[in-house]
């Protein structure tokens, strides 16, 4: 049963195509990858699903319902959750109210703020910021930036989650946690469709694969059959496959 | 109840009524400070509602269009067309407000310094258009007939009530989930509309009650002062105190606006008489120097002040403002 | 009426360009550039009064002057908001705006002064049409201003630093370019070009403390319609204002009063329609 369905999916800036002629089907409950060179075009086809930006042709399917002219924080209540490879915590807010935007506007009916305090808190705990609830976001490492996000992305009780560079500058230890976490965040029945550089983590986290390359799809598969896939090997050429062990 | 809150509402109350019966007290031997006392309530309301507005990140330029709207409609009606002065101020919010609902969702795409050079020259051009055709009295302007017979004190009472009205609304949303929208929005669009939040409605909303209450207080001015034309009712000198009180006592925040109004106004009486002309000196200067040296206002400054004293720890800091 | 709208655009190319250069190199939009425009303005009528000296010739010792003054705003104010959120830039030169002009009134009261030159109501024919002379000269001047401006930009070491900049500041400084000394001299010269406008102005109309927010508008107004920070573009966007306002006071009834309004409206029109400027 496909969750997501992006058909034909087409964008350009000003003559250059960002995304071109996208087609493909997330599953529900797998967790996909999205992958290709710097500028292939991923994280416009992120900004898309999630409704920033509005394709110039093609349809984009949400458990069967069309949402492709549905506004961002429609798709929000919908259960589209996403984060953002800047990231951009709200900085005039504590960890904890952070968390609770998502909370009190991302569902459909809305939640009273005690209730939407509680629930924040019982995420923050889950992604392990339980003992960071009313720092200001201003004096978070890295790490702990990256779990706010996801924390946030969460808060709004996606159905679909898409996780935008997640694993980019953590330890190879932070990166084995972000791993883990995702897997459980998957065993809660959250389908997960991720952009990333990382190819280990990719490999031990998704299913099936998808790689980008000027807007197009090249290929999809399993990361074995993708990684040995001749045009995927000449798009990343020239690229620094050490990125893997970043 | 704890101690400080104690303090707190004790302390509120005896200005809420030092507040009100003060200036009509004073009213029976010098009737100049009942007189200086509605000039103040009324730029609290402008900086208050003004404030409102900027919660959600839009700083707008435009905030004598709603006051001058408000103003010209009331005299308008109450003038040409026999209304009762109450029926002629509601209908100056009314079409306040609608303006500001056409301006929000002309300026929705719009950030930053475009916003503001745009709702800049929404506001400029009622005021050319307002100056030149004769139906709005041109640059002659109108006189207004007056709210209450004129009797200052009842006037002042009117006034107060707005304003109390306003910083009701204004403490609540602060208080409600409408703050974590209005403060999501204002930091980062894009997040906010991503994690469920409607921001069009939001902002247009904001914009809706800023502009309500603008154009209220720009209908009681009219019928207080009794007289208006386009270069006072839509001077970009409304628009710059609007903004200037709120910056100056603490953006994003109920008190700030208050206290910042309360204290340039008072300041510049001060000036107005040492300095005939040009005393908006000191709105430029104390701008420049609260966005170098102060970028929290007077509300930062005295948060900087209060967090030297040690206690326990409690929600963060919110409402930082532009300086952050 | 078309040659008075061209005649009027050099002007305008003038004070623009000051300060889409300004928000082009330093990326900041000054709101106080009018005023600046307007202290020049005051200088040439002084200079004129007290020692009778052509606005026009006063021109060298007035940006000179101006230069200096916008190279001191910036080392005292502008420097310490660049990294500072967009907001709090055009606050702070919105506050010094209304420092400068209340300064002015303040200093020479706000009554507009005239300066009458000996030359300033002849008037040239050139075929069947009749220019007014003080115009033609201000309109060469200005242009060939602008076009020094242009080739300044173009030419120069400075002039392709400052572009450099404009680009890319980081690239720029790891090229060794001294970033904060260009933007000190892309301010001042922002300036300058401002004041000098203003001397022009001395010429041909009245000095008031109150003219420089009017020229600060339609200053951004040329550069919306050009483009924020399109610099070579301010010349066409000072002419579809010239001509826009000369057809305005023409055959509008009683245009004077609306022509007013016109670069209001274009603004309006532009931001809502072509955002990003319509010669970009």
């Amino acid at each position: 049963m496909s969750l997501l369905v992006l058909d034909t999916l087409t964008k350009s800036f000003g003559g250059l195509s960002a995304v071109d002629d996208l087609s493909l089907a997330v599953r529900a409950g797998e967790i996909f990858a999205l992958i290709g060179p710097n500028g292939a075009g991923k994280s416009t086809t992120f900004n898309l699903i999630s409704g920033l930006l509005a394709p110039d042709r093609g349809r984009i399917f949400f458990d069967g319902a069309d949402i492709t002219r549905t506004p961002p924080h429609s798709r929000a209540h919908l259960g589209v959750g996403r984060t953002f490879q800047l990231m951009q915590p709200f900085h005039d807010m504590t960890v904890r109210e952070n968390v609770m935007v998502g909370e009190l506007f991302g569902h459909t009916v809305p939640k009273s703020l005690p209730a939407a305090r509680r629930d924040a808190e019982e995420i923050c705990e889950l992604v392990g910021l339980g003992h960071l609830l009313d720092r200001g976001v201003t004096a978070l490492g890295l790490a702990d930036l990256k779990r706010l996000e996801i924390a946030r992305a969460l808060a709004t009780h996606p159905r679909l989650l898409l996780l935008d560079e997640v694993m980019a500058g953590l330890t190879p230890t932070e990166a084995r946690q972000a791993v883990a976490s995702i897997q459980g965040i998957r065993a809660r029945g959250v389908t997960i469709l991720l952009i990333d550089h990382v190819m280990s983590s990719i490999r031990d986290l998704a299913e099936r694969v998808a790689v980008l390359n000027f807007g197009r799809k090249i290929a999809e598969g399993t990361f074995e059959t993708v990684a040995h896939d001749p045009a995927v090997i000449e798009a990343y050429l020239g690229q620094d496959e050490a990125d893997g062990s970043r | 109840m704890t101690g400080r809150a104690l303090v707190r509402g004790g302390l509120l109350l005896a200005v809420l009524a030092a507040v009100v019966v003060l200036p009509l007290w004073v009213n029976r031997t010098q009737p100049y400070y009942l007189q200086l006392s509605i000039n103040v309530l009324i730029f609290a309301t402008l900086a208050l509602s003004w404030d409102i507005l900027a919660r959600t990140g839009q700083l707008s330029l435009a905030h004598a269009a709603f006051y001058g709207l408000g103003a010209y409609t009331s005299v308008l009606l109450t003038t040409r067309a026999g209304l009762p002065i109450v029926a002629g101020m509601a209908a100056g919010a009314v079409v306040a407000v609608v303006a500001a609902v056409l301006l929000g969702v002309l300026t929705l795409r719009l950030r930053g310094i475009y916003f503001a050079i745009a709702t800049l020259a929404f506001s400029e051009t009622l005021r050319v258009i307002t100056n030149q055709v004769r139906f709005t009295g041109a640059a002659t302007g109108l006189v207004a007939p007056p709210l209450l017979g004129g009797h200052r004190p009842s006037q002042y009472l009117v006034i107060l009530t707005i304003l109390l009205a306003l910083t009701l609304v204004s403490w609540w949303v602060n208080r409600s989930r409408w703050h974590f929208a209005f403060t999501a929005i204002r930091t980062n669009e894009e997040v906010a509309a991503v994690m469920g939040v409607d921001v069009v409605r939001f902002k247009v909303l904001a914009f809706a009650i800023s502009a309500l209450f603008a154009g209220i207080t720009g209908a009681f001015y009219a019928h207080v002062f009794l007289f208006i034309s386009p270069l006072e009712a839509y001077s970009l000198a409304v628009s710059v105190g609007a903004l200037v009180a709120p910056i100056f006592g603490g953006l994003y925040t109920t008190a700030g606006p208050l206290v910042g109004a309360v204290v340039l106004r008072a300041g510049e009486e001060v000036l107005r008489s040492t300095v005939q002309r040009g005393y908006p000196i000191i709105y430029g200067f104390l701008l420049a120097a609260v966005i170098l040296y102060m970028p929290g206002g007077l509300a930062g400054v005295w948060a900087s002040l209060l967090a030297r004293i040690p206690r326990p720890a409690r929600r963060g800091a919110r409402g930082e403002p532009a300086g952050s | 009426m078309l040659i008075f709208g061209v005649l009027r655009s050099g002007l305008y190319s003038l004070t623009s360009v000051g300060l889409a250069l300004s928000v082009g190199v330093i990326g900041i939009v000054n709101f106080a550039h009018g005023e600046f425009l307007m202290l020049g303005a005051f200088l040439g009528y002084w200079l004129f009064v007290s020692y009778g000296v052509d606005p026009l010739a006063a021109i060298p010792i007035g940006a000179a002057a101006i230069f200096l003054l916008g190279g001191a705003v910036y080392r005292l104010s502008i420097r310490r908001v660049l990294r500072a959120p967009e907001l709090n830039q055009m606050l702070l030169t919105f506050g010094l705006s209304i420092f400068l002009q209340n300064l002015a009134i303040i200093l020479w009261t706000g009554d507009p002064r005239v300066a009458t030159v000996s030359y300033k109501a002849e008037a040239l024919a050139v075929g069947p049409f009749t220019m007014g002379v003080p115009q033609l000269v201000v309109f060469g001047l200005a242009m060939a201003l602008t076009i020094g401006l242009y080739a300044v930009l173009g030419g120069t070491r400075v002039g392709k630093a400052m572009r450099a900049v404009a680009q890319n500041r980081l690239g720029a400084s790891l090229l060794g370019i001294d970033v904060d000394r260009i933007y000190l001299l892309a301010f001042g010269l922002s300036t300058a070009l401002a004041g000098i406008a203003g001397m022009m102005i001395t010429l041909q109309l009245s000095v008031s403390p109150f003219i420089g927010l009017l020229y600060t508008l339609k200053a951004f107004a040329i550069m919306v319609i050009a483009g924020l920070g399109n610099i070579n573009g301010v010349i066409y966007a000072s002419l579809v204002l010239g001509l826009s306002e000369a057809f305005v006071e023409f055959y509008v009834p009683q245009g004077g009063g609306w022509a007013e309004g016109v670069f209001f409206f274009l603004i309006l029109v532009v931001l809502l329609v072509r955002p990003r400027g319509l010669f970009r």
